[in-house]
């Protein structure tokens, strides 16, 4: 179950985000990473990223992933995140796990996608260092396309990272540099 | 050379030790380069400008690929640590023959940095890191090239003149 039911304020520069420390009770994120552990994961790679992936999670019907999918995507959440963000009702939340190992990233680019409005992710790798790689980087980018880092956030075990959708959303994962498995459940809350 | 530069999906040729004599010293006057979700890099003029925009090279490319290139511009990319380019940059692009002079040294593959086209419906064509080697490819609109992500771990930079021919 979720251990947290409030949201705080969210940061505004350089677009509108927050970071939910302890999101899920300890016997439930035990549950949920025995999980995904069991899951299957492809390998995918273009030129923007690198990464595992499983598959559509909310097609999954097994007892912790649907505590976990109703943890982060049932009305009451819902609505506590729009007014968190200040948006619209939120309909849906897709969902799926996502592994990054060694040398692994995801390059630079804002989500945006028709019907996204809110980006999340929760993070599932315990103790993970800066010297490890794998921080969500975000950055501020001006009218010529020029980025400057803006903050470099190291993903807490436990964590559930979410930004506003927007022409202004632009983040990445950084690099792998140690022999890690960074492991979230990311997706997307939508309109 | 023609018959060989027709024969992939994607049609190129690659020759390596081009050069009787590649230059010694790299060290362009580079800026850098940065379009976020596009690219970012360091580009400068093409240490070999001379010799791409003469009579003698371009006689060597019509021989070679059969076709009647007209030199657009040329420049000197170089990507180090955490530099890449993406394939909708040329999402624009008409018919072309693109020419890349490889100037990288002690490059390692697992650093990433190498060259990547592909094609609607074809097999993607990958060109690694080669020093004095010349790479001759012919793009359509629609056809894209990046260079793949160069890793943080990367110990030195790939170095490239990055030449582009029009076609009718």
């Amino acid at each position: 179950m979720r251990k947290v039911e409030k949201i705080s304020t969210a940061k505004d520069f350089p677009y509108p985000h927050i970071i939910v420390k302890n999101f899920l009770d300890d016997s439930t994120l035990d549950l949920v990473v025995d999980a995904l552990a069991g899951l299957e994961y492809d390998f995918k790679e273009s030129d923007l990223f690198s990464y595992w992936a499983s598959v559509e999670l909310t097609d999954i019907d097994h007892p912790a992933i649907n505590i976990l999918r109703d943890d982060l995507g049932d009305e009451l959440w819902r609505n506590k995140v729009a007014e968190a963000f200040s948006s619209k009702p939120l309909s849906s939340i897709d969902m799926a796990a996502y592994v990054y190992g060694l040398g692994d990233f995801l390059l630079p680019h804002d989500d945006q996608v028709e019907e996204r409005i809110i980006a999340y992710s929760l993070h599932l790798t315990p103790e993970i260092t800066e010297e490890m790689g794998g921080a969500l980087q975000i950055f501020d980018v001006d009218e010529n396309n020029k980025s400057k880092l803006v903050d470099s956030i190291i993903p807490e075990y436990n964590s559930l990272i979410m930004f506003e959708v927007s022409k202004h959303s632009w983040h990445q994962v950084g690099e792998i540099l140690q022999d890690i498995q960074r492991l979230t459940v990311t997706g997307w809350y939508h309109r | 050379m023609n018959r060989i530069f027709n024969s992939a999906e994607i049609p190129f040729i690659r020759l390596s030790k081009f050069l009787a004599e590649a230059p010694k010293k790299v060290n362009p006057k580079l800026s850098s380069e940065e379009k976020i979700g596009y690219y970012n890099r360091k580009i400068g003029d093409a240490l070999l400008d001379d010799f791409w925009t003469s009579s003698v090279f371009n006689d060597f490319l019509c021989k070679a690929t059969g076709l009647k290139p007209k030199f657009r511009k040329s420049s000197h990319i170089s990507y180090s640590s955490g530099d890449y380019s993406l394939l909708h940059m040329d999402e624009s692009e008409s018919n072309r023959l693109l020419v890349m002079y490889d100037l990288t040294k002690k490059w390692r593959h697992e650093w990433g940095g190498y060259d990547l086209y592909t094609s609607p419906d074809k097999d993607p064509l990958v060109c690694n890191r080669d020093f004095g080697s010349l790479m001759i490819v012919k793009l359509n609109p629609g056809d894209l090239s990046c260079t793949r992500y160069v890793s943080l771990k990367a110990q030195s930079s790939a170095h490239i003149d990055w030449i582009v021919y029009d076609l009718d």
